[in-house]
């Protein structure tokens, strides 16, 4: 074996290094033949004769030399280095067939490698933590938030419950937790700011670097006794916040910043590459310990609170360890734990039997992002895969027809003894040095696609910890996706041209009007065009279904309209103080010259967040079994007026609703149909919680139905409760401001900022944005897939329409002879451009007959996961069908009239 | 690639050149090729380009090297010698050799007998 490489390393070394070692054997036989000379001269022979029988003693010397070389270099590969330098050089002499071929394979192979930048990043690349193979979630995390009652599928921890499996679970090294998502909360950057600015903090558990293996850059991380009870608040910041919000000042180390109104001392700054433990749009900028949840987040604080359910857990599954046997003990873990609660967590004893827990590997951290991700980024993938089939496609008809026009050269070739391997050989490598040039070209647009599409996949986030510069991993599959386009576009120019029959080619050179070679032509024709109608039918429905989504019916306006979120921290208020601080801040929002209406609220729709909590209502009980369950929001009055939420029946909240006055609430339609299906609603009495608080609210307004959480399904029952009313789950704390707004609402933002300042400190503007905005960043998934298809779809039509007009053109330059035949007698003009358009349609009509099919059943693949399209959408079909055929005629019709304006007698005396 | 004389096997020609080189220190292929000739009592008639084919084999496995040097009669010519895993692999495969030539042997004369 050793031997084997030994040799192969100098033959290669030969074949670098060929003159100087010719001339050294040459010369060597040279110094040879003489020595003979020199033996038979001293045997008395003449010096002619000594010299002649000292040849025949060596033997014949071209042989020797040819099996040296033979023996010396790798024939092959020698071979193919001539063929690459013959192919540059004839590259080099088209310039125009060169550009043509790189650029469209430059198109197709680098949408290929964008989207492949992605899926690496998204679905392939692991955490950058130490030996993330070993990581396993305690759970799937397909439950995000939700605090109380049972999960179909284990996956948040209280913390005592957490303490409980972190000390109990030997099977992992370490566990550690952290919240299930990642809060923004006010903080200033020391004690002197006026003005707090948002920061994305996450809580974790004291060993969280630790498990993770991930140190500091600077300072130190945290450590299991930063998190116990009573230690003083600590934060490891991120390189990337440290850099940009803090310039990268060594000072921020050891500094005291004011998160909330709590002193934190920033400890250090975490390794560079570290983002957290997701990947995700503006991860988590701060890491504070899980103990310090009470003193940032006072109101709604889930530390001790044994029954809420917040955290994520990730461990570090010890080496020989099967993940299945650390499920089951974890699992029979919880079980005995919730068992042991007072109230079992709220869960039955036959849902606690049966209750599912899945290690889930966590190399790729909580996989939230990826969940929403993978379907869109399959479905990409194939798209582009598809641009690149019709890319290779037109290459191969150029090499095709380039290999045509060079017919003779290559009979006369075939006649001299040239090995119909070799000929193919030098296809396949002309076409490989293309398709290397193409993906080289391919890699640069890939960079600037993938900026696009990080851009409309996190459409809202400022920072998204994915690189668009190509990895190691991504140019790898660049290269190897090139190598084998360029073998698969190589394959039918190469199999055609070794059909060359050099007697019949050189009989009659370029005069026949049909040949063999012709068919792959017409057949990757077809294929285009079948290739190009389907994309066009998926960018259709994509863009269709986005559209479904963003022009539906919401229930409410966004024209005009501002949210402001809005960071406030009233932990140590009491509630009297909180009507006159909101009536201070509507009237004071509502004159900012401009604002027409100012409005304040809980939630206000699509931003994300959701209450929904058990109801019961007076009169009503609920049949046994079974909850009454409604969404929850709280709002000021002219909430419904801004947001334009249309009023049914009754009356609006407004500024009658003081938190002595009557409880009130308005319902929405959907909340009246479903409790009061066959009775007037307005003076019903409902409340939160059991049959006790049923009398709590009394309904004094209808409005119209209003989607505020999930816009596919139909909007939710939902009450609206007077903010100064409600005092459940701290319904009393408005987080959006609302506001509706003539001309411009951008600029208002620094007016916002100085007027909430003003009212309060402690109110901290964590991001203005416009309401269609916040709506549209719920669609970032199904937007990517729609603009992205499109592209894909007008490329591929593009690339198509080149390809057919390379085609005709390239016909009807090849048949000008028999053309002018025809008109000279008789044919008339019309009849020559119909009979170039009926060739080139005819590929066209084909593929759409094939595509046709396909398409349909593409349709009624996808049309589930689309929101609002048909399975049979005929609207969609039939464009694309238009569309294709349409581009087809223009491309096709260019070299048509140039056949029609063929003069006769030119064309005659042509060849 | 039979261009070697019949009778010749191509891996002989190389054992034979190895164990030249051992005996006679560094000589260039003229040398080799008449020391084979010689020792032969010229029964082995080479056509003695055959040497360079097993000569440039030897070297790519590191059992030869060569230098440029001078001849006995002043002429530039290229020397090889023997190395050490040149040594190593010419006492092992005198070793083979010697067995199968045995065993050859010993199965010719029972067959002799046999008849």
């Amino acid at each position: 074996m050793l031997g084997w490489l030994r040799i192969v390393a100098s033959r290669i070394w030969g074949l670098l290094s060929p003159k100087h070692t010719d001339e050294d054997f040459t010369q060597e036989l040279e110094s040879h033949l003489e020595m003979l000379a020199q033996e038979n001269l001293r045997r008395g022979m003449a010096p002619e004769e000594a010299r002649r029988v000292a040849r025949v003693r060596l033997g014949g010397l071209t042989q020797i030399n040819e099996r040296h070389r033979e023996m010396r270099t790798l024939p092959l590969l020698e071979t193919v280095v001539q063929d690459v330098r013959y192919r540059l050089r004839a590259l080099r002499k088209s310039p125009g067939f060169t550009s043509v071929a790189v650029l469209t394979l430059a198109l197709g192979i680098g949408a290929n490698t964008a989207i492949f930048t992605l899926v690496h990043a998204v679905l392939l690349k692991p955490l950058p933590v130490a030996h993330p193979e070993q990581l396993y979630n305690l759970g799937d995390d397909q439950n995000c938030c939700s605090l109380g009652g049972s999960q179909d599928s284990f996956t948040l921890f209280s913390y005592p419950l957490y303490k409980e499996i972190r000390d109990h679970t030997p099977e992992f090294s370490e566990i550690a937790a952290f919240r299930s998502h990642v809060p923004k909360l006010s903080g200033r950057r020391s004690s002197s700011d006026a003005y707090g600015e948002p920061f994305r903090t996450q809580f974790v558990s004291g060993n969280y670097f630790s498990m993770l293996g991930v140190g500091a850059f600077a300072g130190r991380t945290l450590t299991p006794t930063d998190d116990e009870p009573g230690a003083p608040t600590l934060a490891v910041m991120s390189y990337r916040t440290w850099q940009v919000r803090f310039s990268g000042e060594p000072s921020v180390l050891g500094r005291q910043m004011i998160l909330g109104r709590e002193p934190v001392t920033v400890v250090g700054i975490a390794a560079p590459r570290f983002f957290g433990e997701r990947l995700d749009g503006d991860p988590a900028e701060l890491w504070i310990p899980l103990n310090s949840e009470p003193r940032l987040m006072p109101i709604g604080s889930h530390l001790n609170e044994t029954d809420d359910y917040w955290l994520y857990a990730i461990g570090r599954l010890r080496r020989g360890v099967s993940a299945l046997q650390a499920q089951s003990h974890l699992k029979s873990e919880i079980q005995h734990w919730i068992a042991a609660r007072p109230n079992r967590s709220g869960y039955k004893p036959e849902e606690l039997e049966e209750m599912v827990l899945t290690l889930t590997p966590a190399s790729g951290g909580i996989q939230s992002l990826q969940v929403d991700y993978a379907a869109p980024l399959r479905f990409l993938t194939v798209v582009s895969a598809f641009v690149l089939l019709i890319a290779c496609a037109n290459i191969a008809n150029l090499l095709l027809a380039r290999g045509t026009a060079s017919r003779g050269e290559i009979a006369v070739r075939v006649a001299l003894g040239a090995s119909r391997a070799r000929l193919v050989q030098q296809v396949v490598t002309e076409s490989v040095l293309l398709a290397l040039a193409g993906g080289a070209a391919g890699v640069s647009l890939a960079f600037l696609g993938t900026r696009v599409i990080l851009l409309l996949a996190f459409r809202g986030s400022e920072y998204v910890p994915i690189e668009a510069s190509p990895s190691m991993p991504v140019l790898l599959f660049t290269f190897m996706l090139s190598l084998a386009t360029g073998v698969i576009f190589g394959i039918a120019p190469a199999w055609a041209g070794s059909l060359a029959q050099p007697a019949e080619t050189l009989r009659g050179a370029g005069r026949s009007t049909t040949d063999h070679s012709r068919v792959p032509q017409k057949a990757l024709l077809v294929l285009q065009a079948a290739l190009s109608l389907i994309l066009l039918v998926g960018a259709g429905l994509a863009t269709e279904g986005l559209r479904n989504l963003e022009k539906q019916r919401f229930g409410f306006l966004t024209a005009g309209r501002l949210v402001v979120q809005v960071g406030s921290d009233f932990g140590g208020y009491a509630p009297e103080r909180l009507p006159s601080l909101y009536q201070e801040l509507q009237e004071r929002l509502a004159a900012i010259p401009g604002v027409q209406s100012a409005s304040l609220s809980r939630y206000s729709p699509m931003e994300g967040s959701n209450w929904g909590d058990p109801i019961s209502i007076a009169g009503h009980p609920a049949p046994p079994g079974k909850v009454f369950s409604s969404s929850l929001d709280s709002v000021s009055a002219h909430y419904f007026e801004t947001i334009g939420t249309r009023l049914v029946h009754g009356r609006y909240i407004d500024a009658r609703d003081t938190p002595t006055s009557p409880h009130v609430a308005v319902i929405s339609e959907a909340f009246a149909r479903k409790y009061f299906p066959n009775e007037e609603s307005l003076g019903q009495h409902f409340g939160i919680g059991d049959a006790s608080h049923s009398g709590d609210y009394e309904i004094v307004g209808i409005v119209e139905d209003a989607k505020y959480i999930a816009a596919r399904e139909a909007a939710h029952a939902t009450a609206f409760l007077p903010l100064l009313q409600a005092r459940e789950n701290n319904s009393n704390i408005f987080h959006d401001i609302q506001l509706l707004v003539a001309g411009s609402p951008q600029n208002l933002e620094p007016m916002i900022r100085r007027t909430l300042a003003n009212v309060d400190s402690n109110l901290t503007v964590l991001r203005v944005i416009r309401f269609d905005e916040q709506v549209a960043e719920n669609f970032n998934s199904e937007r990517l897939v729609a603009r992205l298809t499109t592209l894909y779809g007008l490329l591929a039509l593009v690339l198509a329409c080149v390809g057919l007009y390379g085609v005709a053109a390239y016909t009807v330059t090849r048949r000008t002879s028999e053309i002018g035949i025809r008109m000279a007698l008789g044919a008339p003009r019309r009849d020559i451009l119909a009979m170039v358009l009926r060739v080139a349609m005819a590929p066209v009509a084909l593929g759409l007959l094939v595509g046709l099919p396909l398409a349909l059943a593409g349709n009624r693949a996808i049309a589930s996961e689309l929101y609002g399209v048909k399975s049979y959408d005929a609207f969609v079909l039939g464009t694309a069908v238009l569309v294709l055929i349409a581009s087809s005629i223009v491309a096709a019709l260019i070299p048509a009239r140039r056949a029609a304006r063929v003069d006769p007698m030119a064309a005659l005396r042509y060849e | 690639m039979g261009e070697e004389k019949p009778g010749i096997l191509q891996g002989t020609l190389d054992l034979m050149v190895l164990k030249t080189l051992e005996t006679m220190g560094p000589l260039h292929g003229y040398g080799i090729a008449r020391r084979i000739e010689q020792i032969s009592e010229d029964a082995l008639q080479l056509n003695q380009g055959t040497v360079y084919p097993s000569l440039t084999r030897l070297l790519q496995k590191k059992w030869i090297s060569a230098e440029w040097g001078t001849s006995e009669n002043n002429r530039k010519a290229k020397f090889y010698s023997i190395t050490k895993a040149g040594r190593k692999q010419l006492e092992q495969e005198a070793r083979s050799w010697e067995r199968i030539s045995g065993v050859i042997g010993r199965v010719l004369k029972t067959e002799a007998s046999g008849e």
